[in-house]
């Protein structure tokens, strides 16, 4: 996962362009897109849709309310509950550090919050399971606590975390460079103390860019398979998250129940990207 | 509330922003600080506001030390280069602000924040825009909801950080007219940030002349025009003409010519320039002293109540700049190609060591 473009907030192109390329120049390159787009997209969303019904409703819904399959469900909501809001924060406040105040180490900062990004989700597993395995730097330590982290919920949510900490603060830093601390300043001087500040005009002021960044993280942490996989040790009904549960049903040849919990997943997507398209719109909106 | 600013130093990393400022400003003064960039003068100003820190050095707001406390209980005004309006809220939520904010038990009833308001709206001609939003509307308008939205928490100081810079240049004008009236009525002390002379000498009672982070000169706006102490203050403020010579028996020696140099009796063949205003050069068809240089007329620029000469001198081949009025201009009847004696009135003059353009 190599990080993704940030929110544009420049202007659209409105400006009409005549084509001048000759129609079936035209015709062809708009039938390659399209071609493309059907056999790597949509086909493969239909398909899964198909493969989820194809023994029926009943087996869809028997599926998707199955004990493990909630559990599942369960587990992987209380994931995204905890590490959405927690990047959230993590991420204002280091778009914040960054944007609104000058110190050293600075760029050094910037490249560590994109290390989730550079480095391969099942590293980043392994990093965790290293460091609080039973045989990791503090399994001892944690075995005489006797708190389980790997193998276990908090493993999970400490994999999604790392995975999906960079979406908020990349949304975030470009967004607020680029709007400069003028307005903050500007309360400063009218008596407003930091925190009346932060919340009366630097949060209006980068709310579509948060959400965005909030949206992106969402599907990250819901979708995550790698980095989970590695910490969360498959124990059904207990350290299964969504993805993890498609694959186990998937290698147990149940491709019915696979694909309808697959098509939940696929739901998710889609609503999320529907929403993305609603915010890149109303941040055009207020340009 | 009077200000002083005593030895005030600022570095950015090995940069010398500021160097040892010493001001003091009266009550109701409105002071320029006036430089070209990089001259410090915005550094000093937000050192004022308390935006930025000092490393040395000690402001006070009258008898009060200020140095070390923060910009949100300074109670100043400060006006933005950019505006600096915040973009979410309409134009009286913008001028509400400061007031809004207050804790509980200093903030005014809903009614006296309203009636507060629309006073200032009023003040600035912007009432009728309460209800928009800062980009529906123009600069100077944006410039002025500015304005208002400072003085609204009743600022004791209220510093402007090149006001009127991304404006216009008829907007720029109509604007610092209405600021000196403004400031006229309120008599709130006020420093100003400008690059634009014209602008300082238009508006301020007093003028601080800054470059490379030192003060080079403080007065009133004659005083700087008129008797620059540096060769920084006269190329600065306003056009000025040089005549490179050597200093010999207290005169200049420049050319052919000779002119006396009041100050520099002393001086021994010593390399020195003389400085004088276009305005203060005089252009006739014959040489009447033994002070003038030849020169040929390269430019006439007849646009305006002064008439703006171009000429290059004939020994030197140097550039020269006269400004004459529409009368002697017509006396003379000045075509360009002609020669004509030009000969400076008040000589200036500054030995080399100390100038630094």
């Amino acid at each position: 996962m190599a990080g993704h473009i940030p929110m544009q907030h420049g202007s659209k192109n409105t400006g009409k362009r005549t084509a001048e390329e000759p129609l079936w120049i035209r015709v062809l390159l708009i039938a390659l897109a399209l071609g493309f787009l059907l056999i790597f997209l949509v086909l493969p969303l239909i398909a899964i849709f198909i493969k989820a019904f194809e023994q029926g409703a009943s087996v869809y819904f028997a599926s998707i309310t199955d004990p493990d399959a909630l559990s599942a469900i369960k587990l992987t909501l209380i994931v995204v509950l905890l590490t959405v809001p927690l990047n959230a924060i993590f991420g204002v406040a280091a778009a914040w550090t960054v944007t609104k105040f000058d110190f050293k180490g600075k760029s050094l900062l910037i490249t560590i919050i994109d290390l989730p990004f550079a480095i391969s989700p099942v590293i980043a597993g392994l990093v965790f399971v290293l460091l609080f395995s039973a045989h990791g730097l503090f399994g001892e330590f944690l075995f005489e606590q006797d708190i389980k982290i790997i193998f276990a919920v908090p493993g999970i949510v400490l994999a999604t975390l790392f995975v999906t900490f960079p979406f908020v603060a990349r949304e975030l830093i470009p967004l607020m460079q680029a709007q400069g601390s003028a307005e903050e300043e500007a309360s400063l001087t009218l008596g407003a103390g930091g925190f009346k500040t932060f919340l009366l005009v630097t949060l209006p002021n980068i709310k579509w860019g948060l959400l965005y960044g909030v949206i992106l993280c969402n599907a990250r942490a819901v979708g995550e398979f790698g980095a989970v996989s590695v910490v969360s040790g498959h124990i059904r009904g207990l350290t299964n998250t969504m993805p993890l549960h498609i694959e186990i049903l998937y290698n147990e040849y149940q491709f019915s129940a696979s694909f309808a919990v697959a098509s939940l997943m696929s739901i998710l997507a889609i609503v999320t990207l529907v929403l993305k398209n609603f915010i890149e719109w109303k941040t055009s909106q207020h340009g | 509330m009077s200000i002083q600013i005593k030895e005030v130093s600022k570095t950015f990393g090995s940069f010398n922003a500021l160097n040892d400022i010493n001001i003091d400003i009266k009550t109701g003064e409105l002071v320029a600080l006036l430089g070209p960039s990089g001259s410090g003068k915005t550094s000093l100003l937000r050192i004022i506001a308390g935006l930025e820190e000092a490393d040395n050095g000690v402001i006070l707001f009258g008898e009060e030390d200020m140095t070390h406390i923060r910009t949100t209980e300074r109670k100043v005004g400060f006006v933005f280069q950019h505006y600096a309006l915040f973009k979410h809220m309409t134009v009286s939520d913008n001028v509400a602000y400061g007031l809004k904010v207050r804790p509980k038990k200093e903030r005014p009833s809903k009614k006296e924040i309203e009636a507060k308001v629309n006073e200032l709206l009023e003040l600035v001609k912007l009432d009728a825009f309460a209800d928009r939003y800062p980009s529906q509307l123009s600069g100077g308008q944006r410039q002025r909801v500015a304005l208002a939205r400072a003085l609204a928490v009743e600022p004791k100081v209220l510093l402007l950080d090149e006001p009127f810079g991304a404006l216009d240049a008829k907007v720029r004008k109509e604007l610092r007219r209405w600021l000196r009236r403004l400031h006229d009525n309120f008599h709130i002390t006020s420093i100003f940030v400008t690059h634009d002379q014209e602008e300082a000498l238009d508006v301020a009672d007093r003028i601080v002349v800054m470059n490379e982070g030192k003060i080079e000169q403080i007065g009133s706006p004659e005083e700087v025009y008129d008797h620059p102490n540096s060769p920084f203050v006269y190329d600065f403020l306003g056009n000025v003409n040089l005549f490179q010579g050597r200093l010999q028996n207290g005169k200049l020696l420049y050319g052919n010519v000779e002119i006396d140099a009041p100050g520099f009796e002393s001086a021994e063949n010593q390399q020195a320039v003389g400085y004088v205003r276009p305005h203060d050069v005089t252009i006739d068809r014959e040489d009447t002293s033994n002070e003038a240089v030849q020169a040929k007329v390269v430019h006439v620029h007849a646009v305006g109540r002064s008439v703006h000469i171009e000429l290059k001198r004939e020994d030197t081949d140097q550039f020269l700049e006269a400004e004459l009025t529409r009368e002697r201009y017509r006396e003379l009847e000045l075509k360009v190609g002609e020669d004509v004696f030009v000969k400076p009135n008040q000589l200036r003059v500054f030995i080399p060591e100390d100038y630094s353009i």
